[in-house]
């Protein structure tokens, strides 16, 4: 790298200093208690000290990577005395995965793993709840998506295979707790749509003889989804995942109409 | 089960998105006033490390669910205008947490 941003040195008060040396440098698996207790004694009081904390604790991505758990704990520890700051962290970190679909730039990539490692963990220390996790698993194989070869979205040009690394990321932090009741019954749907997503991905054309659809991306979904499904069957093709998906509307419109007959006007309609 | 209560309530919490980057929480409220009644709000300044892409937010739980609908069909896309004649349309949408403070702007003071 030529110019980081580290070339402009920027001139921190002391406070904010030590705030983001706690966080930052200081923090890791061993001293979370402590460094929580130091956290607590900061002047929540004063506003402009509370929103420089929530703002570091928000921006994830300048923790180190194998940090980023030790962060989501503190972040649940400081919600029993400021429990506002739940809310928050997460609103903040659910509009930077937003806005990185949006914005979709390269620059960016580190950040955005980070971001999703954070939710992740997030989940795992109880801050956040399932839903919020499918909500965001959707929006990666949704948001600006079409499953048309013959269209192009900027969102999800067709070389374009960060979100399956997006999606890998979130399941591998918290996919292995989908193990039960609706959690295991969500997650089980989501592989089916999630799987023909990444067919539909492989099966574009910019990927030929010449240039193969990268094997570490195939590598990275097939070990993600052996960790969190050790005995189930991929989808071969995006033929096959595609009637998987059919399948399973049809089941989830069959299942609807069972719980609100009303819906059959909208949902089967003829 | 985790997660029971939030899923059987309506949303209340929404999210004014894209805001113009220089926008105070001053401005804000009064370009969307009078604001319906709502027991959160959470003005969120633009994240200065995203560049070009940096924009305000603001978060509002609303008491009443026809005011989510009142607030969203008034400034959806609404275009807000920064003090240089840039400008911002907006984006209102649900939030996606929409979880909010116990005690809103009560905070519990921390026995440290």
């Amino acid at each position: 790298p030529d110019s980081g941003p580290e070339t402009t040195k920027k001139e921190r008060p002391p406070m904010h200093q030590y705030i983001r040396k706690l966080l930052y440098d200081d923090l890791c698996k061993s001293n979370t208690e402590k460094i929580l207790r130091q956290m607590r004694k900061m002047h929540w009081e004063d506003p402009l000290v509370a929103s420089y904390i929530v703002k570091c604790l928000t921006a994830i991505w300048n923790a180190k990577f194998y940090n980023i758990r030790c962060i989501a704990n503190l972040v649940a520890g400081l919600i029993s005395h400021h429990d506002w700051v739940g809310p928050a962290v997460v609103d903040g970190i659910l509009e930077d995965i937003r806005i990185g679909l949006e914005v979709n730039h390269p620059k960016f990539n580190q950040r955005r793993v980070a971001a999703v490692k954070y939710l992740g963990e997030l989940y795992n220390y109880r801050v956040i709840e399932s839903s919020i996790i499918f909500k965001v698993l959707y929006l990666f194989i949704s948001f600006g998506v079409v499953f048309d070869p013959s269209s192009y979205s900027e969102y999800d040009p067709p070389e374009h295979l960060f979100r399956l690394r997006l999606v890998c990321t979130l399941l591998e932090t918290c996919g292995q707790f989908f193990s039960s009741g609706s959690s295991k019954r969500r997650l089980d749907c989501y592989l089916c749509y999630f799987q023909h997503y990444y067919q539909y991905k492989r099966s574009l054309s910019i990927w030929s003889e010449e240039q193969e659809f990268p094997w570490q991306i195939e590598h990275l979904v097939r070990d993600t989804i052996a960790a969190v499904r050790p005995k189930l069957q991929m989808y071969n093709n995006l033929e096959e995942a595609q009637k998987a998906v059919t399948h399973l509307n049809n089941q989830i419109v069959a299942k609807a109409i069972e719980q609100v007959p009303s819906l059959r006007q909208f949902l089967q309609p003829d | 089960a985790r997660g029971k209560r939030e899923k059987n309530s309506p949303q209340t919490k929404v999210v004014a998105r894209r805001l113009p980057p220089t926008m105070t929480e001053e401005e804000f409220l009064e370009a969307v006033s009078p604001l319906a009644e709502y027991d959160y709000f959470s003005f969120v300044p633009a994240d200065k490390s995203l560049g070009a892409h940096a924009f305000s937010r603001a978060y509002i739980n609303f008491k009443n669910t026809d005011d989510v609908f009142t607030f969203r069909d008034r400034f959806d896309s609404y275009v807000f205008v920064d003090k240089k004649g840039n400008e911002y349309p907006a984006m209102v949408e649900y939030a996606p947490f929409q979880k909010i403070p116990k005690r809103a702007g009560n905070k519990k003071k921390d026995i440290r």
